[in-house]
């Protein structure tokens, strides 16, 4: 019964952590959210469940749980930073409302790997900032590049990742669809 | 472009953490402006935060979860053993108190709390005085639901390492088959298991008593030493230990330095959950030093071990394999 409660920890804790800081700011927030949400499913034993079915009920948990934590943020803070609370909330809505983002989607993997294939400018603000966790100002600093450009270079490295991505998916598709023509 | 260059800077700051209120709502109200603009944003900002970096903290919050787990549950029973004494004094009102008292205390003596870890994988445990302990493939640790920062005993069937914490008042003990430790706060690592021909302790720091069982002999060890008994035999030594080999283990590596086939058999048996059959003689005389970590599979620890002795091995069932002896050709 642990092993595959420990097995359901193990390959999903990280993911649930990097989705809930999509939202979360304090890390240390986002880690008691994701206990509260193993804890839950052992409570209620539905991590005996197909797999299929725990991973569905683990990112709704962490959706529900993301967004009554913005809630209790926003009567916390009242004035303080309630307009970027108010976009967080639009975002925690957005992923409510069936939208699923990459990390649940399991394409994690697939953006690093788009990462390593962008120009070298680009590949180098990425890694920087995304990995290194360097703030823009420190980039601009290392790099002795103006903010503005760093900022520049980020957002364009950022679109094509999107489309990269969105573009893997289409070719996925697309294969799929040939493997299903071939088969008949 | 649909958008100014101006916008796509607000956006990267934003996401970067430094924009100011007035900066932020300019932003909210060029998001909200489009259904087509809501959509861009929060899937640059899913690239953005996908692949944020935090630090794998998996483990560390796995024990954390089993940590708050055994909390809760000691808490669940404090309250009732607690309502069960409330109903009791009104039911049983009159009754001998000495019937109650003897019958409660067997209750909670008998309640083990057992941790069991499989073979091939390891895991690790938090006890409620913080007292850490990573137990090794295939091992067991007991301890009794009493367990708390005054009353330190657990008992262990296989290979733990114990991270004590420190409390002179309160000496922690492990009970093994063989013997029984006692510590105030150190870190040592124990090998006893029931298939084992010996069984031991190797002290990395602090200072650890071992009593043996049935006897009033008692051993001093100090950091850096190696406590052994064989079993068969009942004789014991006391050597100066590799530490750093001994309880590579819980680090997810296998370091061995010059142990017999026999032993190494036996430690990649449990490691990997499999079971070799070795045949011919020869190879009892081998002597192996080596180190693999555990994302190796078995299949290449058993390749690279038929790269650099004679020996060839096949698989014949699941989990099963057989190790021949195989000499070197000559030329």
């Amino acid at each position: 019964m642990t092993t595959n409660f420990d097995n359901l920890f193990r390959k999903y804790h990280h993911r649930l952590l990097i989705y809930t800081m999509k939202f979360v700011e304090s890390e240390n927030d986002a880690l008691d959210i994701v206990q509260n949400i193993f804890m839950a499913i052992w409570e209620n034993g539905k991590f005996r469940d197909r797999e299929e079915l725990v991973q569905g009920y683990l990112f709704t948990a962490v959706k529900n749980s993301c967004i009554n934590y913005l809630k209790h943020q926003k009567t916390v803070k009242k004035f303080e930073q309630s307009v970027s609370l108010q976009i967080k909330e639009m975002e925690a809505v957005h992923y409510h409302s069936g939208e699923r983002s990459l990390i649940e989607k399991e394409e994690m993997g697939q953006i690093h790997h788009a990462i390593h294939s962008l120009i070298p400018i680009y590949r180098e603000v990425i890694v920087l900032s995304r990995l290194d966790g360097l703030k823009n100002s420190e980039i601009a600093e290392r790099l002795n590049l103006p903010l503005r450009t760093v900022e520049t270079r980020i957002f364009r490295a950022l679109l094509i990742l999107k489309k990269k991505i969105s573009q893997k998916s289409i070719l996925i598709l697309l294969y799929l669809k040939w493997v299903r023509n071939a088969n008949h | 472009m649909r958008h100014t260059e101006y916008i796509d800077n607000l956006i990267v700051r934003f996401l970067d953490g430094n924009c100011g209120p007035q900066d932020q709502l300019e932003l909210k109200n060029w998001i909200e402006e489009s259904g087509e603009n809501k959509k861009e944003f929060f899937a640059l900002k899913d690239i953005w935060d996908t692949t944020l970096s935090p630090k794998d903290r998996t483990v560390e919050q796995l024990s954390l979860f089993y940590k708050n787990l055994y909390d809760k549950s000691k808490r669940s029973r404090a309250i009732l053993i607690r309502s069960f004494a409330a109903v009791a004094a009104v039911l049983l009102l009159g009754l001998i108190l000495s019937v109650l008292i003897p019958y409660n205390k067997s209750f909670q003596a008998d309640n083990m709390q057992v941790f069991s870890v499989p073979l091939g994988s390891r895991s690790k445990v938090v006890l409620a005085d913080g007292t850490e302990i990573n137990l090794n493939s295939g091992s067991e640790l007991r301890y009794s639901s009493g367990y708390s920062s005054v009353n330190r005993a657990v008992s262990l069937s296989g290979e733990g390492f114990f991270k004590v914490k420190s409390d002179a008042d309160h000496p922690f003990t492990v009970k093994t088959s063989d013997f029984d430790i006692q510590v105030t706060g150190t870190e040592f690592n124990v090998c006893s298991y029931g298939d084992n021909d010996y069984s031991a302790a190797t002290l990395a720091e602090g200072k650890i008593s071992l009593q043996m069982n049935g006897t009033k002999q008692v051993f001093g060890i100090e950091p850096g030493e190696k406590f052994m008994l064989d079993r068969e035999k009942r004789k014991y030594s006391l050597t100066h230990a590799d530490i750093e080999s001994e309880i590579a283990w819980k680090n997810g590596e296998f370091i061995f330095k010059n142990i017999p086939f026999p032993d190494l058999v036996q430690r990649l048996e449990r490691w990997y959950d499999v079971k070799l059959n070795c045949s011919g003689a020869e190879l009892q005389n081998f002597a192996y030093t080596g180190r693999f970590k555990n994302q190796e599979t078995i299949w290449q620890v058993l390749d690279a071990l038929k790269l650099t002795s004679p020996i060839d091995y096949r698989k014949s069932t699941f989990r099963e394999f057989t190790i021949l002896y195989k000499p070197l050709k000559q030329n």
